[in-house]
């Protein structure tokens, strides 16, 4: 944020300072954090497990934390996300890189061994150096190699050195124990933000939000009188005129979600729409009332859309582009959405499985005119499996003797859309609405 | 990793060299050396022929004891001398190259320290040397009969200028390998009063093999002291073995923990049992295994019709053999009472009649005794009961009795749980709700939650007290008690009188 005070070295009285500052209402957090990590005169906890909801700044808290003890002291820090670490090589090599930098020598670890060995040989002469390892989505370990999670909370153990593992995971620690068991660790929880807690943080964007404001006003490109008048009416907004939409906000949203990104991104899209009655004069900036009426239609339709990026699956996506350029396909999937629907006594049950002689009977009788089984039908369920429409349960290997089982993928809605295309109404072949 | 052969590899670095360095020696230690071979084969020089009988005679532990590693290091130390030994290597891989080829021996490191001499030990002391297994008498007791069978055969062999095959087989410690090799330390002591004529005798121990095919470098490098790969130390001696020369003589072979030695294709054991078939091989083989139907059960039936029915099964030891052979070992020495050999031979023999067991369990009453400070120098009845149950007595019960409040409920809930539904397997749900009814009961224990519980599973199955799964299954883990019920009724039971 202030450039000018990375330079110099921070204490750690200074770092909490900051990051207070930057994180409000993550005091009691950041204080057992930095007194864990930041200690320099005694030694490091051997390991450290924070947990907490996604969106509660615990990445961003620990990132932040590193970044600033980087300048100052004896503390050499590495960061790795586990995801991206899809072997046990990869994510020891990455360690390495961030723990031993001077070195020009490329780093080849193959295994815990040797990277213990490195770690230890880097770091004989500079026994008393404080190093923080933290381990993102510490989740994935536990699908590593089985001696990767014990020898890392022991690693202050194995290599002799002042070394602490910070794992940063979602799932609390009792998910994690093997059959072989595992050393003690420091937990540390993250919890959620309260109500009034996501109110201040969100009140903090003010200024991004007024300034998201004027960015619109100027690309909406009106003429200069007009423009000039909006941008004066963006000058008089107050903060507590944004505190009361952000309260208006939370009163529909904080329900459904509490994840703080997701909040952020919405309060700063509705509050357009929420300012634009007062800026084609219809109700006056005072009118909180009027206000609230207008927003709370978009702010509902928002809601249902919150999730979509972030929550859609892949699926979905294939679905909603077979829906507008898949048109020659319509017919049979009509159909074979329909055998699915067939199968489905309740639809609360999830599809049941059928294998492809039933689903060509049931396209036969469905179907008016008689089309030969030529293979351009035969081959448009094999891409409709391709386009995950259909999936395969069981005997993939041997779809030819009749043993594989297929299954439908797509819902209901879909189904009745087609059928209304093609002219056929679905529901009328459903035991569920008979 | 340990036995490197073929191609060398671009990256050689120094601990691979090292490694190679300590087991080639401890592979030539049980096993005599190209020269050796040699001087022994034409009969040269006699005392070289006592260096190997030197190295032949000892067990393979024996390398284990200081006294008797240096003995053949300096053995080692004077081959390297000798003129035909080139130079000290520059490189690496120069010194891998040497290795190889045999031309470097392999040798420890020398202790610098002088070891305490004979007379400043005590008799419990001189005893503990006495009872180590490593130290295998000149003559087995008890296995005379043994002896003297393995023994005709061996000589007939050699006699007769022919080839054989014979299966000895017995459970651990009732002492195969030290009789075989016995033996070949008698017939090789006849060669040398010139009674017999000259063999070879190689030995290879499936164990100490990384895979099956190892075993043809191993025998080559026996025969020659050259290192190569195994197909090439394949063919080398399918030649040797196939083809007529007038100057071959008996090879005896031992191979031991035969049933190591086969795999599914089971190609290594044919060929090894194969070629004594053949006239020209003069080759004996003697395979030693465990168990007494190791040839019908896992070989297949031509490697069994090789075999052959020359069978010797050596019994397990009864408690007066047992006490024989201890007694035999301390021969003269007042360290033990005899009512305490008695009570080891008689615990021993009823469980496996190992040997081995008898002689640790002796060894380590020495050990009591020692450390009891008593004024008169002897294993009585009470140091052996001690040992007996150190190293006999079942841990279960003490480590439930020593576990926490929380873990003994548990334990108690699993059992409960398995009585309750009379599954041996019970599921995570079903025990945390005992754990709650005997939370209950028993009061004044806080109930623990259930990802407390979690953790008192997993540190309970990492002592193998129970046996559960990955606790990211949480509540759906299956749990197996590892201990009997009445194991833990008798724990906790006893453990509740003492504190009420």
């Amino acid at each position: 944020m202030n450039t000018g005070r990375e330079e110099e070295e921070l204490t750690p009285a200074e770092i909490i300072k900051v990051l207070n500052e930057m994180y409000p209402c993550r005091s009691d957090f950041i204080e057992n954090l930095t007194a864990l990590l930041l200690n320099i005169k005694e030694s490091l906890p051997r390991a450290l497990y924070i947990y907490g909801h996604s969106g509660t700044g615990k990445t961003v808290i620990l990132k932040e934390l590193l970044r600033l003890t980087k300048k100052s002291i004896a503390i050499k820090t590495s960061y790795v996300n586990c995801i991206e670490c899809y072997t046990t090589k990869i994510l020891l090599e990455n360690i390495l890189e961030d723990l031993c930098d001077n070195e020009d020598t490329d780093i080849h670890c193959e295994n815990l061994k040797e990277f213990i060995e490195l770690l230890k040989r880097f770091y004989a002469k500079l026994r008393q150096t404080n190093l923080i390892i933290v381990l993102d989505q510490a989740e994935r370990i536990r699908d590593m190699d089985a001696n990767m999670l014990p020898s890392l909370m022991r690693l202050q153990e194995l290599a002799g050195l002042n070394v602490c593992v910070v794992l940063v995971g979602q799932i609390s620690f009792e998910k994690y124990y093997a059959q072989n068991g595992l050393t003690d660790i420091i937990t540390l929880h993250c919890c959620q933000y309260t109500k009034s807690e996501v109110l201040l943080i969100l009140s903090n964007h003010f200024e991004v939000a007024r300034n998201n404001l004027r960015r619109y006003i100027t690309t909406q490109q009106l003429d200069k009188n007009d423009t000039k008048a909006k941008l004066h009416i963006v000058e008089k907004i107050t903060m507590e005129f944004f505190n009361n939409y952000l309260n208006i906000l939370l009163c529909v949203f904080y329900k459904a979600c509490r994840d703080l990104p997701e909040l952020k991104n919405t309060a700063d899209v509705c509050f357009i729409s929420y300012m634009k009655p007062v800026f084609n004069q219809e109700v006056d900036v005072t009118d909180a009332q009027k206000l609230w009426r207008n927003i709370t239609p978009t702010l509902r339709t928002a809601l249902t859309q919150i999730y979509m990026p972030s929550h859609n699956s892949a699926k979905e996506d294939k679905r909603l582009f077979v829906k507008h350029h898949g048109k020659k396909r319509n017919r049979l999937q009509n159909i074979n959405a329909k055998a699915k629907v067939f199968e489905k006594r309740s639809t609360a049950i999830g599809p049941k499985t059928f294998t492809i002689d039933r689903l060509l009977a049931i396209f036969y009788a469905i179907l008016d005119e008689k089309v030969g089984l030529t293979c351009n039908l035969l081959s448009q369920i094999s891409t409709l499996v391709q386009l995950k429409l259909l999936s395969f349960v069981s005997g993939e290997n041997n779809v030819m003797d009749g043993a594989a089982r297929l299954q439908c993928t797509v819902g209901l809605e879909f189904v009745v859309f087609i059928g209304k295309v093609v002219g056929f109404n679905v529901r009328q072949y459903l035991c569920d609405f008979m | 990793a340990t036995t490197r052969i073929g191609t060398p590899k671009r990256s050689i670095h120094m601990s691979n060299v090292v490694e190679e360095l300590v087991f080639d020696k401890r592979e030539i230690l049980s096993t005599p050396t190209l020269k050796s071979k040699k001087s022994l084969i034409f009969n040269k020089e006699e005392e070289d022929i006592e260096k190997i009988l030197q190295r032949v005679t000892p067990k393979k532990p024996a390398e284990k004891t200081p006294k008797r590693g240096r003995r053949s290091n300096s053995n080692y130390l004077k081959d390297s001398e000798t003129p035909k030994t080139p130079k000290t290597p520059k490189t690496p891989s120069q010194k891998l190259k040497m290795l190889r080829s045999g031309e470097l021996t392999p040798s420890f490191k020398e202790r610098e320290k002088i070891d305490q001499s004979k007379s400043t030990k005590n008799i419990l002391q001189l005893a503990r040397e006495c009872l180590h297994v490593s130290a295998v008498p000149l003559s087995l007791p008890c296995r005379e009969k043994e002896f003297e069978n393995i023994y005709t055969f061996l000589e007939d062999k050699i006699k007769d200028q022919c080839g054989g095959c014979m299966y000895i087989s017995g459970v651990p410690g009732t002492g195969k390998t030290a009789t075989v090799t016995g033996v070949i330390r008698a017939l090789q002591k006849q060669v040398q009063e010139e009674a017999l004529p000259t063999f070879d005798y190689l030995e290879i121990n499936g164990m100490r093999l990384t895979e099956p095919r190892q075993a043809y470098v191993h025998i080559y490098r026996q025969l020659t002291g050259k290192t190569v790969t195994w197909e090439h130390a394949h063919t080398l001696l399918e030649k040797r073995f196939t083809t007529t020369s007038p100057r071959r003589m008996t090879t005896v072979l031992l191979v031991d923990e035969l049933d190591i030695l086969c795999n599914r294709r089971q190609d290594v054991v044919y060929n090894l049992l194969d070629w004594p078939t053949k006239t020209t091989a003069r080759l004996v083989v003697i395979t030693i295994a465990n168990t007494m139907d190791l040839p019908e059960r896992l070989l297949m039936s031509k490697v069994t019709s090789r075999l052959g029915l020359t069978r010797l099964t050596f019994q397990p030891y009864s408690h007066k053999q047992l006490q024989e052979i201890v007694t035999t070992r301390l021969s003269g020495s007042e360290a033990f009472k005899s009512e305490a050999i008695q009570l080891v031979a008689r615990k021993v023999a009823a469980v496996s009649g190992d040997a081995r067991r008898a002689l640790d369990i002796c060894r380590r009453a020495t050990e009591i005794a020692d450390s009891s400070k008593d004024k008169e120098i002897c294993v009585n009845l009470l140091h052996v009961q001690q040992a007996l149950s150190e190293m006999i007595a079942s841990a279960k019960v003490q480590a439930i009795k020593n576990c926490s409040r929380l873990e003994q409920i548990l334990l108690q809930a699993i059992a409960a749980e398995v009585a309750r539904t009379g599954i041996e397997e019970t599921f995570f749900m079903g025990v945390y709700a005992q754990l709650e009814n005997i939370a209950h009961y028993s009061g004044g224990v806080l109930i623990p939650t259930i990802g407390q519980v979690l953790r008192l599973c997993s540190k309970l199955g990492a002592q193998r007290l129970i046996i559960c799964e990955h606790s990211r299954n949480d509540i759906f883990q299956k749990i197996l008690l590892n201990v009997s019920m009445d194991d833990i009724h008798y724990a906790l039971k006893v453990t509740s009188d003492a504190t009420t």
